[in-house]
């Protein structure tokens, strides 16, 4: 039993609790925070996989900003919350059937994946992997990333259009 | 005239619709129409019988329906059987349209009788015009229905209902006998045409088994008809109809449509000698057994419906004989006094209001029309010289003689005394002896229905003379195109035949008229003969123990069939419908995660399903 | 060699994302469906970062293609979350089974 292996079956653990954890808990801030442990876990794998620069980014990005900004989403949408209200939507019989679904299809795609080896290994990646990606991503995907920052623009715009407060012509309802 | 001969039935078919559309409002008057319309009916059907007289068959025909290469023809055929069944139907007919006037005055539904009479009245004569089996079917079914509508003309009676279902559903048997039969026929030939059947059964397209099944198959058809032993046993109930309609169709023309088409498709019989013994079997054995229950009934109709029985036997018996025009001969007398005995009856009835003919009695001096006119009836019935009667038994006797069914022929005059026994016990009980029914004001019918009576009591004495061996065959010659030789009969046939009506006569006599003997000198030597007898043979009971109990079981079995697994297959149709009709409303409820998890719901589906199939379903 | 094979990040990838997709369809609040729909992005991610090491051919583009489903999901929220300010200004609720206007 590998260090890595250890590493790994720690990270999981922890990733999958924090998934199990933000379907059971009541509290919508809870289950936010339930998931950071799971994005945190996942940089962690990144790690594992040879993707540092990757890792950094999940950190940065998952944990540090979309978390920040859905507890925001959260705190501005807050209303008078009741004790015990629901969390899920729909009856017994949807959420069985949901789950029963779910369920089916992944143990339909483990069927697929659970032998999957094509023994081999990128041996090198974690060599100066910065460098690498920069020099891929700079080079080889050039046009995607600069569309990939129009689409940061565009979104930034769009958010910032559907977030303002119309009260200018619409009447308030 | 023979062109013109399909309007014959077309007047009493006018007469039909037209009471039906306007009855209401005529009332009484209603039955002018239908006297009118038979009459027109029976005067061009006199027309049509002189002219063929003289002339030959006519026959017209035009293609009615073409089915591939298949044409079913519809037409009308004037041959001399038909031409003579033309004149009796409608003679009886118009007679009885007559007679009910007198008959039915003061009842609710005049003009609705009126309507029956008239179509039973186009469908007999549309039966005996057909020149094919399928328009025969056609007509059969109409005047069975006809006559299930006059049986249960007093529907309100509940023995009427019954006898109405009875009457109908007993023919029905017959005719699913004769359906079968004619559409071997046509499998066989390919056409319906009665001439296309001979010819066929004659140069041997129809193998001789197939002539003998279909034969008999037809045959069954005419014995649920004609009230054949075993299916008679609706014709007695029948009775519960107004008595002219008993007249009309139970004793003169409906009944004896199944001796017409027996005698119609006489060729296809002669073909094949087992069904001629088949048919001569059932028609003796039918003779004497209806005969000896109607020795003991006391009903004064249903003792006339079992003499028709009996004499229907005789009929039947005629033909299987090979003696075709003994048949019709005897068709022709029997429709004549038949009609009248049982409209002297309904007389009777109209006066007396009973048909128990242990409460009449002593009515001879109170209806001096009536008794006289029902003597008539009785003496031509019993086979008394001179009378009609005599000579058309005889004719069926001689013919049983020389065809060699020496058995038969010994029926049938035991058959004859038998009736010529019962017959007058029914005059003595009815118009001799003492009053005994509680009637004060007893007056004979007025003259529209002694009228019609008179002229048949004409008739029945009259009508023996068309055929008699003393002054010439008129009758056979002309049915048979002068091919008709009578056969020298042994003479002492018509003095066996005399003797026994005479002694039968005299015996009656003996025992309710002089009373000399006492009425119960033998029913009470064979008590169980005679119980046996009241009960018609426990014909009755044997049916409803036996197939009215299975077919009751049957229906139960299918009803709760039909209860549970038919009625709860439909449901569950409908209930997974309903369901799924609920279900998918239910989920169109505007949610985004509904139809998010519905669709992942298909989506893991196809998943699995392709998981697990490697994608070959 | 390491021990830790492809096919175990496979599962776990597929783990995720089976939590990730039975919370977006039975979640109530819409916040929590969206932070569902990232963590099955972030399944996804997995996959990709570990097809670019383990995978037929390895190498960086599958750490490249990462990146752009990180920026996009970054993108996706914000827009996202926009939306349900301006769902919230106007129905005063963030339940996502009391917004049915789709029947109508």
């Amino acid at each position: 039993m590998s260090g890595e292996y250890l590493a790994f079956l720690a990270l999981a653990l922890v990733a999958i609790t924090g998934g199990v954890l933000m379907l059971n808990l009541t509290k919508v801030v809870h289950m936010v925070i339930a998931l950071v442990f799971t994005f945190i876990s996942i940089a962690g794998l990144y790690v594992l996989l040879s993707a540092e620069f990757v890792a950094v980014v999940q950190v940065l990005i998952y944990s540090g900003a979309v978390t920040i900004m859905m507890l925001f989403g959260i705190m501005l949408t807050r209303h008078q919350e009741e004790e015990g209200e629901k969390t899920t939507t729909g009856g017994f019989w949807r959420k069985a059937l949901t789950a029963i679904a779910v369920f089916a299809f992944g143990i339909a795609v483990y069927l697929g994946v659970y032998r999957l080896d094509f023994g081999e290994e990128g041996a090198r990646l974690h060599e100066n992997n910065t460098e690498q990606i920069g020099m891929a991503l700079y080079s080889h995907y050039t046009i995607p990333f600069e569309i990939a920052s129009v689409i940061l623009l565009v979104a930034l715009v769009g958010a910032i259009i559907l977030a303002k407060k119309d009260d200018e012509g619409a009447p308030k309802s | 005239m023979m062109e013109i001969a399909w309007i014959v039935p077309l007047f009493p078919l006018f007469s039909f619709f037209f009471l039906l559309a306007v009855g209401k409002k005529m009332k009484e008057t209603s039955a002018y129409v239908g006297i009118l319309m038979t009459l027109l009916s029976f005067l061009l059907s006199l027309a049509v019988l002189f002219d063929r007289l003289g002339g030959s068959t006519y026959k017209a025909e035009h293609v009615w329906l073409t089915i591939g290469s298949v044409k079913l023809t519809a037409g009308f055929a004037v041959t001399a059987l038909n031409a003579w069944m033309l004149v009796v139907v409608s003679l009886v007919s118009f007679l009885v349209h007559i007679y009910s006037k007198g008959y039915m005055h003061g009842d609710e539904r005049f003009s609705v009788f009126y309507a029956y009479l008239g179509l039973f009245t186009f469908a007999m004569l549309g039966l005996v015009l057909s020149p094919n089996l399928l328009q025969t079917y056609v007509f059969w079914e109409l005047v069975g229905l006809g006559s299930f509508l006059l049986i249960g003309f007093y529907f309100y009676k509940e023995e009427a209902k019954a006898a109405a279902k009875k009457a109908f559903i007993m023919t029905r048997i017959g005719d699913v006998g004769f359906f079968i039969g004619m559409i071997l026929l046509f499998w066989q030939v390919g056409s319906f045409a009665y001439d296309d059947i001979f010819r066929a059964a004659e140069d041997g397209t129809l193998s001789q088994t197939m002539v003998t099944l279909t034969a008999i198959l037809i045959f069954i058809g005419a014995v649920g008809k004609s009230g054949q032993f075993p299916l008679h046993t609706w014709l007695p109930d029948a009775m519960e109809g107004p008595t002219p309609v008993s007249a009309l169709i139970h004793a003169a023309t409906m009944v004896a449509a199944g001796v017409y088409l027996v005698a119609a498709l006489f060729p296809l019989y002669e073909a094949s000698e087992t069904a001629m013994l088949t048919v001569a079997v059932v028609g003796g054995f039918t003779a004497l057994f209806a005969a000896t229950i109607g020795l003991v009934q006391t009903d004064i109709k249903r003792v006339l419906a079992y003499s028709t029985v009996s004499q229907l036997g005789y009929m039947m018996l005629a033909l299987g004989s090979g003696s075709y025009v003994a048949g019709i001969f005897h068709l022709t007398t029997h429709a004549f006094f038949k009609a009248l005995l049982f409209l002297a009856a309904g007389s009777v009835i109209h006066a007396v209001h009973t048909q128990d003919i242990e409460k009449m009695g002593g009515l001879w001096r109170k209806m001096p029309l009536t008794g006289p006119l029902f003597l008539i009836g009785t003496l031509a019935i019993s086979g008394v010289p001179l009378f009609s009667g005599f000579f058309s038994k005889d004719e069926i006797l001689v013919a049983a003689w020389t065809h060699g069914h020496v058995a038969l022929f010994w029926i049938a005059v035991v058959t004859a005394f038998f009736t010529a026994f019962y017959m007058f016990r029914l005059f003595f009980l009815v118009f001799g002896g003492e009053k005994r029914h509680d009637e004060k004001d007893v007056h004979e019918a007025p003259a529209v229905m002694t009228l019609p009576m008179i002229v048949l009591a004409v008739l029945a004495v009259a009508a023996g003379y068309v055929h008699t061996p003393w002054f010439g065959t008129f009758l056979g010659d002309w049915l048979t195109d002068g091919a008709y030789a009578h056969e020298t009969a042994p003479g002492w046939i018509m003095a066996v035949a005399t003797a026994v009506s005479l002694l039968g006569i005299f015996l009656a006599w003996l025992m309710y008229g002089k009373r000399s003997l006492a009425r119960d000198w033998l029913s009470s030597r064979v008590p169980y003969t005679y119980s046996l007898l009241w009960n018609k043979y426990y014909i009755d009971e044997l049916y409803m123990r036996t197939v009215g109990y299975a077919a009751t079981a049957i229906s139960l079995l299918l009803s709760y069939i039909d209860r549970f697994v038919v009625e709860g297959i439909a449901r569950l149709i409908a209930a997974t419908v309903h369901t799924s009709a609920s279900l998918g409303s239910r989920m169109q409820n505007g949610q985004v995660q509904m139809y998010g998890a519905v669709t992942f719901v298909g989506l893991a589906l196809l998943v699995v399903i392709l998981a697990f199939t490697g994608g070959y379903l | 060699m390491s021990s830790v094979s492809l096919s175990v990040y496979l599962v776990l990838a597929l783990i995720l994302f089976c939590i990730g997709l039975y919370g977006a369809l039975t979640k109530r609040n819409t916040v929590i469906v969206l932070i569902c729909i990232e963590l099955m992005l972030n399944a996804v991610n997995i996959n990709l970062v570990a097809f670019a090491k383990y995978g037929a051919h390895p190498g960086i583009t599958g750490q490249i293609f990462a990146l752009f489903t990180i920026t996009v999901a970054a993108a996706e929220a914000a827009v996202g979350l926009a939306a349900l300010m301006a769902l919230y200004r106007n129905r005063k609720t963030v339940h996502i089974d009391e917004i049915d206007s789709l029947k109508h």
